[in-house]
């Protein structure tokens, strides 16, 4: 009995010994694989200490095995957006004219607004970007562009794209814009090839313009003004040049500023007298984004000088778009006002709520027109994929409220308009 | 032999070979950076050596999502995974995660037993704990004019001006945000606790918005640091750290940090959750835990493996005395139960801008 107990308790120190054996050579092997990563003999707190040499590096790569890898890969592919994307929109539109009797009587008029197209995309550096738009008006192609992305980041698009002039992209926050909009300059799109590029805190457009988006300058069926061929105004703007300059003072911040300079030089070719005439356009643009504010101010001065054949006047241009033809002043000034603030929504099934009052005002330097004036109060409401404008528009001698035109014309009477235009956007 | 005999030898030898050939492989999902490599150095490299098993080793984000997938289609790719102590809750109250026998744990290496060795509350029902880490603020002290010295400073962009980063959740951030506006660490929980508590948080988080670039990982808030895109950051203190031994002059404020605890889960249905907990049985050793906080300044569950760090980390570690002074201890509980509902206001919150947006529809 005494000897298997003796014998037991030997085999239990043999045991005891060879498990220690054991772990002495398991911590060998750890230290040695730990040597072996480490590529120098040092511990592994020494290496630590230490820039992570690529040896070791290589080594964790490796033992990262290529399961992790493939899931990377998959990540990489649900991130990325796919190449080409299709968007559009489809809005509706309800307007009370308050100068209209029977607008009043009818409790102002609905109906279908527009319907959009969207298509964008970028396989590997080359950019696509178009828009087509059906409305009751017209049937349009509002952009369509090709790109090309340079490695540092700069373009150069070709095709029809929006003129880097003025406040970018827009010089209003509402449903109805400004008067820019109207007079063409501010989202206006014209056919040519323009560059753009950014350096820190600088910005930059280049651009030339063969001519009017269409290739037909008698067309009205037209997303935004243009100069065009109607009646005995026969001019025809070309081969226009345009830059602009614009500098972000605390860029990145909550607090921004944008200084902007734009110019642009044209043609204006007269179908009648088979010469040329000239345009020219300056603007100085500040658009400053803090906290919740945005603040837009715009300066313009323009100058169209055609010629035209003994009899028609030069004091104004005929510019086209949305179907119709108007008038334009040859020479003059424009000045945008334009404020917004963002609401702070709690937890509300409302996604956006922007309030904002945009003024604007052509002051017409020829002819015997009174200055043309357009204010908008207004809110632009988001819902997931729903936006609506609600706009209370007062114009004072401005195209499409009563007789108010941008050239020769002296309606002093302010006329309002209530406009509700909700959209749905994918 | 007919066909028929063959083809039924031949299924029945492949059905026999591969649960064998599955066997030795293993996935554990993990979170990254410098913290996957002090798991791969610490013990997932000695663990393949000693057992022979490959561990494929995935990162991840965070969350319970791609597990309540995995479990529910019985299609489970994930073996073990290191979640967040409150996700790991979450998916435990869901049924998603096997249960752990504390009992098969190794005792340390004095013999003093497992459950006497892990810290209060690292071991679950449905997991074991491995490291404590704490989400700190940190700063580049190259680029940096102003040193912040509170949260409070994080959160004034009038005097420490820069932008900022901030996680991408809103764990930590809505703490942060009440201890900035005057709330005392400890009625932070109870505070949030309350829809004006939130309101108040998600308000002082809007003041900063516009200067804000938010990260997803540990990684990402460091390469903010590293390319100078923000002048502080939120991040996990381990991966400052390893910014540190690479040579970046980063610092950390530990004022106010909010630590955590991470654990290891095994989902439920899987087809080697044996050999996911024999893992972890190895993960949380001693010395597999004492060699992973060579690497990486998180703090180890095992009391015995505190003992074995070297001075020097240990006074990095989120639970060094010199650290804790106003340290606050992430409520666990509290996110766990409240995660998901504040996870959906913040992302909406988030995609609302502070500033008007350059283009509205058009």
């Amino acid at each position: 009995m005494t000897l298997l107990v003796a014998l037991q308790a030997q085999a239990e120190v043999d045991e005891v010994a060879l498990l220690k054996e054991q772990l002495e050579a398991l911590q060998q092997r750890l230290e040695d694989l730990e040597r072996r990563l480490d590529g120098s003999g040092r511990t592994p707190a020494q290496s630590m200490r230490t820039p992570e040499s690529r040896f070791e590096t290589e080594l964790l790569d490796q033992a990262v095995t290529g399961a992790e890898r493939v899931e990377e890969a998959q990540v990489a592919a649900i991130d990325e957006p796919a190449p080409i994307r299709f968007g559009g929109a489809l809005r509706f539109n309800h307007f009370l004219r308050e100068d209209v009797s029977d607008s009043r009587t009818r409790r102002g008029d609905s109906g279908f607004d527009l319907f959009r197209l969207n298509v964008d995309g970028e396989i590997r550096e080359i950019i696509l970007s178009a828009e087509y738009r059906y409305s009751p008006s017209m049937d349009v192609i509002r952009h369509g562009w090709i790109g090309y992305r340079f490695a540092d980041d700069s373009m150069v698009k070709l095709g029809i794209h929006r003129v880097p002039f003025g406040l970018l992209p827009f010089a209003s926050h509402n449903f109805w814009d400004g008067v820019p909009f109207y007079a063409g300059f501010s989202d206006n799109h014209d056919l040519g090839v323009a560059y753009q590029r950014s350096d820190g805190p600088w910005d930059f457009h280049l651009a030339f313009y063969k001519n009017e988006e269409l290739g037909s300058a008698g067309t009205l069926a037209r997303y935004a003004p243009d100069v065009v061929r109607q009646g005995e105004q026969q001019n025809e703007e070309i081969n226009r040049f345009n830059a602009r300059a614009a500098y972000t003072l605390g860029r990145d911040t909550g607090c921004e500023h944008e200084l902007g300079v734009s110019g642009q030089r044209a043609d204006l070719v007269n179908a009648t007298t088979d010469s040329r005439g000239n345009h020219w356009a300056l603007a100085g643009h500040l658009d400053s984004r803090c906290g919740r504010w945005n603040l837009q101010i715009q300066g313009i001065r323009y100058v169209y000088d055609p010629d035209n054949p003994a009899g028609v006047s030069n004091d104004s241009v005929r510019l086209g778009a949305f179907g119709t033809s108007f008038d334009l002043a040859a020479r003059g000034k424009l000045a945008v006002a334009n404020l917004a603030y963002n609401f702070a929504l709690r937890d509300s099934w409302l996604d956006q709520v922007i309030c904002y009052n945009n003024y604007s005002r052509l002051f017409k330097d020829v002819g015997a027109g009174r200055d043309s004036e357009l204010n908008t109060v207004g809110c632009g409401i988001g819902a997931g994929p729903l936006f609506a404008y609600v706009d209370l528009i007062f114009a004072r001698n401005m195209l499409f409220f009563g007789d108010g035109s941008m050239a020769d014309s002296d309606d002093d009477r302010w006329r309002g308009r209530l406009n509700i235009n909700l959209g749905y956007y994918w | 032999m007919s066909v028929l005999r063959r083809s039924t030898l031949l299924f029945v030898t492949v059905m026999v070979l591969l649960p064998a050939a599955a066997a030795d492989r293993l996935t554990v999902v993990s979170w990254g950076g410098a913290y996957v490599k002090s798991q791969m150095l610490g013990f997932i490299l000695p663990y393949e050596e000693v057992s022979g098993t490959t561990v494929d080793v995935l990162e991840y984000t965070g969350g319970i999502d791609e597990v309540r997938s995995q479990v529910r289609s019985w299609n489970v790719r994930w073996d073990v995974v290191d979640m967040e102590l409150f996700d790991a809750q979450r998916a435990c109250r869901e049924n998603l995660l096997m249960p752990f026998d504390h009992d098969t744990l190794p005792p340390a290496p004095d013999g003093t037993p497992a459950r006497e060795d892990f810290i209060e509350g690292s071991l679950l029902r449905c997991g074991i704990g491995n490291v404590v880490a704490a989400t700190v603020v940190a700063y580049d002290q190259d680029r940096i004019e102003q040193p912040p010295q509170s949260i409070e400073d994080f959160f004034d962009v009038q005097r420490f001006p820069g932008r900022r980063g901030l996680r991408r959740s809103p764990k930590v951030n809505l703490e942060w945000a009440l201890i900035a506006d005057g709330v005392p660490r400890e009625e932070v929980y109870r505070v949030l606790n309350t829809d004006e508590g939130v309101e108040r948080a998600f308000r002082v988080l809007s003041r900063i918005k516009p200067w804000v670039d938010w990260w997803r990982s540990g990684e990402e808030a460091i390469r903010l640091l590293e390319t100078g895109r923000v002048s502080m950051t939120s991040v996990f203190n381990g991966r400052v750290f390893d910014a540190v031994q690479r040579g970046e002059n980063f610092a950390i404020l530990w004022d106010h940090q909010v630590w955590f605890m991470d654990v290891w889960v095994i989902p439920r249905n899987g087809r080697r959750t044996e050999q996911a907990a024999d893992f972890i049985r190895f993960a949380t050793n001693t010395e597999s835990l004492a060699r992973q906080m060579r690497h990486i300044p998180y703090g180890p569950v095992r009391r015995s493996a505190l003992e074995r760090i070297d001075p020097e980390i240990r006074r990095q570690l989120p639970t060094a005395a010199e650290n804790t002074a106003t340290a606050i201890e992430g409520d666990a509980e509290w996110w766990a139960a409240n995660l998901d509902r504040l996870t959906g206001r913040f992302e909406r919150w988030l995609e609302r801008p502070v500033m008007v947006p350059r283009e509205l529809p058009n």
